[in-house]
């Protein structure tokens, strides 16, 4: 019998109306959706908040990285106080001091410069992702 | 460390340094011997949000009161800031450039933005508020958007 294969959580801020939610949760959809399909799948921070089983019992067997859009850092708290191991966290705003080209705007739909910042930042991701899929871990 | 004045509205606390003046946008400033120290003010700093860049004038540039001193892009805005004060920018902050974050840490210590040579510091200085007239103006301002 195989061992079902680790896939680590990515969990972006679920800042509704905020231009730096968007790019968190941009940055995610980038990762589990079209870099990383294979390695990573993605939890919805309001289902945690909720203590929904089944965010928690993904939290459960897997490592996290988690997108936060603001100094609150709710999605990196929260991945804790659900008993997840957050293997990276990123903020949106180091990102963006990084990459002062990618100008983000927009919430419901962002600006080309917030969908090159979450490029940039999927990037940075699937970096950690590869480094725990390769069995070099990341940290809590 | 300064001493301050302080009100809390909702669930945030608002500080008024009282060892300086400050313009009605809430950019401080603070004699030092010849030369005026400037930056924002607690009130400013939170209400703009977390800065992402702090571009501030470079030394030896001239300015007359309320010429754009600074740029600073946050979250949520780019706010340009006049000066306080008339003069010619002596030095600007080197730790915004890697840790602009200290504008909203320490606005009032660490997150200065620059140091003036004033051109004549008791002109602007007539024309600025004191930190109670500061104090009294952002508490109702800030109760007012509460309500």
């Amino acid at each position: 019998m195989t061992e079902a294969k680790q896939k680590v959580v990515i969990v972006p801020c679920s800042g509704i109306g905020k231009t730096y939610g968007s790019v968190s949760r941009q940055a995610g959809y980038v990762v589990v959706e079209d870099l990383r399909p294979e390695d990573t799948q993605l939890a919805a921070l309001s289902l945690l908040v909720m203590g929904d089983e089944a965010s928690r019992a993904m939290l459960a067997g897997n490592p996290a990285i988690t997108i936060d859009g603001c100094k609150l850092a709710c999605a990196t708290k929260m991945v804790r106080e659900s008993g997840g191991v957050v293997a990276q966290d990123f903020a949106v705003l180091d990102v963006y001091r990084r990459y002062k080209q990618f100008k983000p705007q927009g919430i419901a739909e962002l600006n080309e410069g917030g969908e090159q910042l979450a490029r940039a930042l999927a990037e940075e991701i699937v970096g950690i992702v590869d480094h725990i899929t390769s069995g070099s871990g990341g940290r809590r | 460390m300064p001493d301050f004045l302080e009100f809390i509205v909702d669930k945030f606390t608002f500080q008024v340094a009282t060892d300086r003046v400050y313009t009605t946008a809430g950019v401080w400033a603070r004699p030092e011997g010849a030369l005026v120290r400037i930056g924002m003010s607690d009130f400013l700093q939170q209400r703009s949000g977390d800065v992402a860049f702090a571009e501030v004038k470079p030394a030896g540039t001239r300015l007359d009161y309320d010429d754009e001193v600074a740029v600073i892009e946050t979250i949520k805005v780019d706010i340009s800031l006049g000066s306080p004060v008339s003069g010619t920018i002596m030095e600007v902050n080197p730790a915004l450039e890697t840790t602009p974050e200290a504008i909203n840490q320490d606005p009032y210590v660490g997150g200065w933005l620059a140091l003036l040579e004033a051109t004549d510091w008791e002109v602007d200085r007539a024309r600025l508020q004191d930190p109670q007239a500061y104090f009294e103006k952002i508490k109702e301002q800030a109760e007012e958007e509460t309500r």
